[in-house]
């Protein structure tokens, strides 16, 4: 199997049996974005816009190095946007636009 | 107490596939393929040989479908499955008693 | 996290550092949601108060019960989810739960491989190191070093039972009663019940007993 076929059919999550290191026993408080991203998670499943298994594939959908560098649910956040722009619910420019405004209205 | 799946005494005649494939008990082989995309069978399980545990009732989704956004239609049966580590793992250090129980939907078992 | 103090979710606007680029995100795609009414405002702030409400002392109450109920703990292994409903514990999602029993021949232990499948409803949501490689990749491989660095020894003549969650099946473990607990009440039982015993990682043990 070439590097690349390897890349392809093992999704970058999928890592059961891989060698990795000691357990830390790590742990945060949610912050409060991340408690609304993990809420909003739930309420999309609830309402079925973006169920769980698609969260789950939107952010296998990242790629190795996006899920590698971002953090829990900023992964979540970023599928969530493509998952909304795929069906037509959202377009790249009016989150975009959205974006801006929220930004402004919080630096004021 | 939890109603089991049909409820007892309704006689349900079953259509064509609503059977579970498979019961307790039962010799299976988890398939060897390769989906691009999506998937929720981990790589290490992967053409192993297991035995099948329990049946998961009611019957479900494939959330390998689900994936996709289709979150109705035709549903299977997931079947808990169980492997020794020993037949995981060449060379497992740990004891030879020490198993994995994991759930399979039915488009991934054979038959042995 | 059992400690934490969640009547404050929101910390003071005064000493806030300006949102970063995926806070905004989320702020943005919330608001967008809302203003096409495909979720209201409400949901989400309910939610988070369900989120709140959720930590392993209900668990922990799950399984003091089974252990004084034996007529509960038959119920619980037989349908995870009805037992817990039972006990005015709701399932906010679709999922499942199996409860798994550690006995003199069988330790369970429990993990998701491939992301972060928790029992939610009962336990809250899971750590950090959970969701994180180390203990996702290992705990399939190598479970008793796993166990050991959590400070658990189980016997060789013991099988640990690792059991990997895929689909709408959650699992609990429910771990052994300790012995020298004979005279406890219920709620002295649940103060014992961490959450690390019902993920399969520590044992109940007497040390572990909150004194309330």
């Amino acid at each position: 199997m070439s590097q690349t076929e390897h890349l392809l059919k093992t999704l970058p999550n999928d890592i059961g049996g891989l060698p990795a290191d000691r357990i830390e026993r790590i742990d945060h408080e949610l912050e409060p974005w991340e408690k609304r991203c993990h809420a909003l998670a739930d309420v999309l499943d609830f309402h079925k816009i973006i169920s769980t298994e698609e969260k789950r594939r939107g952010v296998e959908s990242l790629g190795a190095e996006l899920i590698g560098k971002l953090t829990y649910y900023e992964r979540w956040v970023v599928a969530f946007a493509n998952i909304l722009f795929q069906k037509g619910i959202l377009t790249p420019e009016e989150l975009a636009k959205k974006m801006d405004e929220v930004e402004r209205r919080q630096a004021e | 107490m939890p109603i089991p799946f049909p409820a007892p005494g309704l006689n349900v005649v079953k259509a064509l596939g609503e059977e579970p494939a498979f019961k307790a008990g039962d010799s299976v082989r988890i398939s060897v393929r390769y989906p691009v995309g999506h998937y929720r069978v981990p790589a290490y399980i992967r053409g192993k040989l297991a035995t099948v545990d329990a049946v998961m009732e009611p019957p479900a989704v494939n959330n390998e479908e689900e994936g996709f956004g289709r979150n109705a239609g035709c549903k299977g049966h997931y079947f808990r499955v169980a492997i020794p580590l020993t037949a995981l793992w060449p060379g497992y250090a740990g004891s030879l008693l020490d198993s994995l129980r994991i759930e399979v939907f039915e488009t991934w078992l054979e038959r042995v | 996290m059992d400690d934490h103090d969640h009547s404050h979710p929101h910390p003071a606007a005064a000493d806030e550092a300006p949102p970063g680029y995926y806070e905004i995100m989320e702020t943005a795609i919330r608001e967008l949601l809302i203003e096409k009414k495909l979720i209201a405002p409400g949901e989400i702030r309910r939610q988070i108060e369900v989120l709140d409400s959720r930590t392993p002392a209900l668990g922990a109450k799950v399984v003091a019960r089974a252990w004084v109920d034996p007529g509960f703990r038959a119920r619980l292994l037989t349908n995870g989810r009805a037992a817990c409903e039972e006990l005015g514990i709701s399932f906010y999602d679709d999922t499942q739960l199996i409860v798994l029993e550690n006995t003199d021949k069988v330790h369970n232990l429990i993990v998701c491989t491939l992301c972060s499948c928790y029992p939610r409803p009962v336990l809250g949501l899971p750590p950090d190191w959970y969701k994180a490689r180390p203990y996702r990749a290992r705990a399939v491989r190598e479970p008793r070093k796993v166990l050991s660095e959590f400070g658990t020894e189980i016997p060789e003549d013991v099988e640990i039972r690792v059991s990997d969650s895929t689909a709408i099946q959650r699992y609990l473990v429910l771990p052994q009663r300790p012995a020298g607990t004979e005279d406890f009440t219920e709620e002295q039982l649940a103060a014992m019940v961490t959450r690390d015993a019902m993920i399969g990682v520590v044992k109940v043990n007497l040390e572990h007993r909150i004194d309330s």
